[in-house]
């Protein structure tokens, strides 16, 4: 399972050190977990091949029949597991592929996640990065294909779009290897805490969102110190079996504790103070 | 000699195995059949009750179909496990039948959703289906059906469908037969018992959701519009028909047509998703962007002109028509 | 302090306070949100957009050119695996069954037990040898030509044309890729079923899979089409017969997937939940190292593996049979003799359908399992060099007719699906009776078909 250890060489970050080495499936150790999400053909799995290399662990979810695809990749010295999660245009069916993308941001607690984009339709991808934005706020956006955007005469503003969505939006372009440098080093930023996220929140209809804020301090009451409690509400608004069995178990409970647990701050606590 | 022995020894064992012999087969086939029975009587007795009416013994053995002495058996064992009493001549449901049998209603109209929309089974046999089918679950089955479909509050021809708690809201609503001249309503209910007059109401094309205006009232004859339609109907077959006044988005959604009828290459701006676009489909199309307010574009048809694909978002998505027949769109003006 | 099923019991509360419509609104907010920070950030150039998209959309999806365009490709791919793979096997044959002889004689050299060598040699490792050479290449050059058409972009324009079909059949349109990738092998076109988002589709798509022939049945039906059915030509027209049987022969087995499809939705899979959706994606440069490695790495290999590991206790199985002596002949032998009038019935004889039952594991060996028996041999055996002598073999000695060969056909089309077919369908399906009801459904009706045929035959030379 996950091991973490800090990284080995402290004077790593200094960017002309800037490394990245594709690790493939050589993963018995890694410092940081990071997911790749994003939308059926938006380029989701040549990020994944560029940043791992050919090599990786495929296999099935647990349970089910959707493929899970896993590599790493070692940036300035920090060694990353890349775990790659089904194409999806929403969190919000049923759909077995949905399930287990919404199951690993929410229980999988990733440090960080990408959520790779297609820039000649980006509206249709906001989406997802808005649903995504609900349960986590460790996000980068990685506006990929601007090559084939320009081509077709689409200007995306990286700028306005990270301030809009108050979390970085890199643009890449996977295929010829284009920011991939900025977009790791925007990943390790936004674990270590050098970049602060505030990530946009979508309102809803005044019911609704009374609704929520009715709920939201019950769930936090139950389970004290949960990082996602106003999206644990939508979900449960909204009739989600799989989190209503989570709050019935006391599973939440449980990755809290987990995340607080004083060997992981100790180590986490380490790998920041052994980067300075 | 010994093979004979083997023999009947084989066909013993097999008969009397637990779980999984004949006899064994036989008994969990009789208690089935037992249970449904019992659940059909509770029904019909919790139907009865609602339209202010005792049942009898002669029409719940009528009702069931049952010979005489078979139905008094099965009060007599209903009444053991108490679910009813008989209070003279009239049968009376306890606090605890009326539980199970409202669970059997919930059951009935949840599978009576999930077989219209996820499963797209033509309205007409929804209902056999069903009936068929709402004996075979449990109170925490049904629990996850009814979270997997998103809570529907209704089934498909517009009863509501009792919370697990078994409470159940009334449709408020005027059967067509005294609904106002030329006032536009919305069909909120269509009654599927008896069979003859639902088939025929669905056989017209009528169908829940539908904003019709009556355009002419005989004792011979209703005529009903669409406006692109007219419908016609017997009055005993139009009392099962149930209309609601509009709502200010309904009133809004005329002067719409179906994506569908949008000739290629033309833009044109979603207003609604059909209500009866239900279920997994509802969710995935508004997934791919096709909300109210979108902007969609027809702009390739495959050699049978059907699935069409449309640009939603940047995107090129293909529908088939009987999908695109029920997303109502406002064409924009061709420049 | 509140309990969890407090919490639950307060959500449902408020999800029946509000409106019953909640859910599009959520989306549509996240829609309405989406859509204005989208407006902010991006600047499209007028009258620049999918030009060179849309003008190939409009060539690909065209009555005429869309369905020409698609037959070209689909023969090309299969044609090129064909003839590539022809060569490819041959020469690894020759390296496999070299590597065999060899080891064999110094097996014999060191004195080993004659049946200690037989088993090893002459059974498993053959066994082994021989699926992977007959495997191995067209599954190498098919599954890397299908999968650059799927990261071109143009497989879903085959769903999108097609789908009108499909519908007809109670079945999705995506149906037509997972059949195509079943010609490389149907255990990837059972795993491949995962494209079809809707339970009901997805399912009618696992159990007609079997319908379309693999790689593994290929061989056994150009021998036979160019053995019989194009006996009595010569040249290039007995060639052009022998494909055009084939092609006979694969477009029966489309429309069993048609008519089995449109039978099962309207019986077992009535009830069960459905949907369509299909996203069109542009049209992108592929990325070649990739679509070998993942074809080669994700789909051959792992197909080879799983076949690999059945196809070993098959050989072990075959050798035993043939060389355990029963009577005066082998235990093959006197079992073929059993089943021979039950095979009669259905126009075929004890010794194919001894085969079948053998090749469960790996279709590839019914040919050699089956000249095995009919020379005599102690192991598996290609049989004679030429095709007159195969013929002169079957029919002198054994007594088939082109009625034998023809049912052969059909059997091998429509039969049960391979080992590692039905326990990839177990696997997606994760249910016993799925499996099950793959098996039953095939081989119900390719003992039904032959049936009716070997009867009709025997009427018309009755009536003659």
């Amino acid at each position: 399972m996950t091991t973490r250890t800090p990284p080995a060489d402290p004077c790593a970050t200094c960017p002309a050190y800037a490394h990245l080495e594709r690790m493939g499936i050589k993963m018995d150790t890694f410092d940081r977990v990071v997911a790749l999400a994003g939308n059926p053909n938006t380029g989701k799995s040549t990020l994944f091949n560029t940043l791992t290399g050919l090599k990786q662990h495929t296999g099935n979810w647990p349970g089910k029949t959707v493929t899970r695809a896993e590599g790493g990749y070692q940036f300035n010295g920090v060694r990353y597991k890349l775990v790659d999660l089904p194409g999806t245009y929403s969190l919000l069916s049923t759909s077995q592929d949905e399930e287990v993308a919404r199951d690993f941001l929410l229980f999988g607690q990733p440090d960080c996640t990408i959520v790779v984009t297609d820039a000649t339709a980006l509206e249709r991808n906001l989406n997802l990065v808005l649903q995504v934005l609900e349960i986590t706020d460790k996000v980068v956006v990685a506006v990929n294909l601007m090559d084939e955007a320009r081509r077709k005469g689409i200007e995306v503003d990286a700028r306005a779009l990270s301030r809009d969505l108050g979390v970085p939006a890199v643009p890449i372009s996977a295929r010829n290897g284009e920011g991939i440098m900025s977009l790791l080093s925007t990943v390790a930023d936004v674990i270590e805490g050098r970049i602060a996220t505030n990530p946009c929140r979508v309102e809803g209809t005044p019911a609704f969102q009374k609704a929520i804020r009715e709920l939201t301090p019950l769930i936090e009451h139950l389970v004290p110190g949960i990082p996602n409690a106003r999206w644990l509400a939508i979900r449960l608004l909204e009739g989600d079996a799989r989190v209503q069995q989570a709050i019935r178990s006391g599973e939440l409970a449980d990755i809290v504790r987990r995340q607080r647990s004083p060997e992981e701050q100790l180590s986490s606590t380490m790998a920041i103070v052994g980067r300075q | 000699m010994i093979v004979w022995f083997v023999l009947v020894l084989g066909c013993i064992i097999g008969v009397v195995l637990p779980r999984i012999g004949l006899l064994a087969f036989y008994r969990t086939w009789r208690a089935t059949r037992e249970r449904e029975l019992v659940e059909d009587a509770l029904k019909y007795l919790l139907n009865r009750e609602y339209q202010g009416r005792h049942a009898t013994p002669e029409s719940l053995s009528g009702a069931l179909a049952l010979p005489r002495a078979r139905s008094m058996r099965l009060i007599e064992k209903m009444e053991a496990q108490g679910l009813l009493e008989t209070r003279g001549a009239e049968l009376h449901l306890t606090p605890e039948g009326e539980r199970w049998a409202l669970h059997v209603v919930r059951a009935h109209r949840l599978w009576e959703r999930y077989l219209a929309d996820e499963a797209r089974m033509p309205l007409a046999r929804v209902h056999d289906e069903a009936q068929r089918r709402e004996h075979t679950l449990t109170a925490a089955q049904l629990d996850e059906l009814e979270a997997a479909m998103g809570y529907p509050r209704r089934d498909p021809h517009g009863d509501p469908i009792p919370n697990r708690e078994g409470s159940l809201s009334d449709v408020a609503g005027t059967p067509l037969t005294a609904w106002p001249l030329d006032t536009p309503g919305r069909i909120v209910h269509l009654e599927d018992e008896p069979a003859i007059a639902y088939e025929q109401i669905l056989a017209v094309g009528l169908r829940l959701g539908q904003m019709v205006r009556v355009l002419e009232r005989t004792p011979e004859r209703l005529v009903l519009s669409d406006g692109e339609h007219e419908y016609r109907l017997a009055p005993a077959v139009a009392v099962n028909v149930t209309l609601a006044p509009l709502t200010e988005e309904e009133a809004a959604r005329n002067h719409t047509i179906p994506l569908s009828d949008v000739p290629l290459h033309q833009t044109a701006e979603i207003v609604a998703l059909d209500d009866a676009l239900q279920g997994f489909t509802r969710r995935r199309l508004l997934d791919l962007g096709l909300t109210p307010g979108a902007v969609v574009y027809p702009e390739l048809q495959n050699m049978f002109a059907d699935p069409r694909a449309y640009r939603v978002r940047g995107t090129l998505i293909a529908l088939r028509r009987d999908q695109a027949d029920r997303i109502w769109v406002r064409p924009h003006r061709s420049n | 302090m509140a309990t969890p099923e407090d919490v639950l019991a307060r959500a449902e509360a408020l999800r029946n306070s509000l409106p019953s419509g909640f859910r599009d609104e959520v989306v549509q907010s996240l829609y309405a949100e989406a859509e204005r920070i989208a407006r902010r950030a991006v600047k499209t150039a007028a009258d620049r957009k999918y030009d060179l998209d849309q003008r190939i959309d409009r060539l690909v999806t065209a009555p005429v050119s869309g369905l020409l365009i698609m037959l070209l490709l689909l023969t090309v791919v299969i044609w090129t695996t064909v003839s590539g793979a022809n060569v490819f096997s041959e020469m690894l044959a020759t390296v496999l069954f070299g590597f065999g002889d060899w080891a064999r004689a110094l097996f014999v050299s060191w004195g080993v037990p004659w049946w200690i060598t037989g088993f090893i040699w002459d059974g498993v490792y053959l066994c082994l040898a021989w699926v992977v050479s007959v495997m191995f290449p067209p599954m190498a050059i098919f599954f890397p030509a299908f999968t650059l058409l799927e990261d071109l972009g143009y497989l879903p324009r085959v769903a999108f044309n097609l789908d009108w079909l499909f519908r007809k059949a109670g079945a999705h349109g995506k149906q037509s890729l997972t059949m195509m990738m079943g010609f490389g092998c149907n255990a990837a076109g059972v795993v491949a079923t995962r494209v079809i988002d809707s339970p009901r589709e997805q399912l009618i798509a696992i159990l007609t899979n079997n319908f379309v022939p693999c790689n593994g049945r290929f061989p056994t039906l150009i021998m036979l089409a160019t053995i019989f059915v194009a006996a009595g030509f010569s040249g290039v027209t007995a060639s052009f017969i022998a494909a055009g049987a084939v092609v006979g022969v694969v477009l029966i087995g489309v429309a069993f997937t048609f008519f089995m499809s449109w039978l099962l939705s309207r019986t077992v899979l009535r009830g069960e939940a459905s949907a369509f959706t299909l996203e069109l994606p542009p049209y992108r440069r592929p990325n070649v190292l990739r679509i070998l490695y993942t074809s080669l790495i994700d789909r051959t290999i792992f197909v080879l593996w799983r076949a690999m590991l059945t196809a070993a206790p098959a050989g072990a199985v075959i050798w035993l049979l043939a060389n355990i002596p029963f009577g005066n002949t082998s235990l093959a032998i006197a079992i073929a003799g059993w089943l021979d009038g039950f095979g009669r019935i259905f126009g075929l004889d004890g010794v194919i359908l001894l085969a079948y039952i053998i090749a469960i594991p790996a279709n590839e060996i019914v040919v050699p399992t089956m000249m095995m028996m009919y020379t005599g041999a102690s192991m598996m055996v290609e049989g004679p060099g030429s095709s007159e002598a195969i013929r002169a073999l079957l029919v002198e000695q054994h007594g088939w007719s082109l009625l034998t060969a023809v049912n052969l056909m059909l059997f091998s089309l429509l039969h049960n699906p391979c080992g590692t077919t039905i326990l990839t369908i177990y696997k997606e399906t994760r249910s016993y009776k799925w499996a099950a009801m793959s098996v039953m459904i095939t081989l119900g009706t390719a003992f039904l078909v032959t049936f009716i045929t070997a009867s009709l035959a025997r009427l018309i030379s009755h009536l003659i």
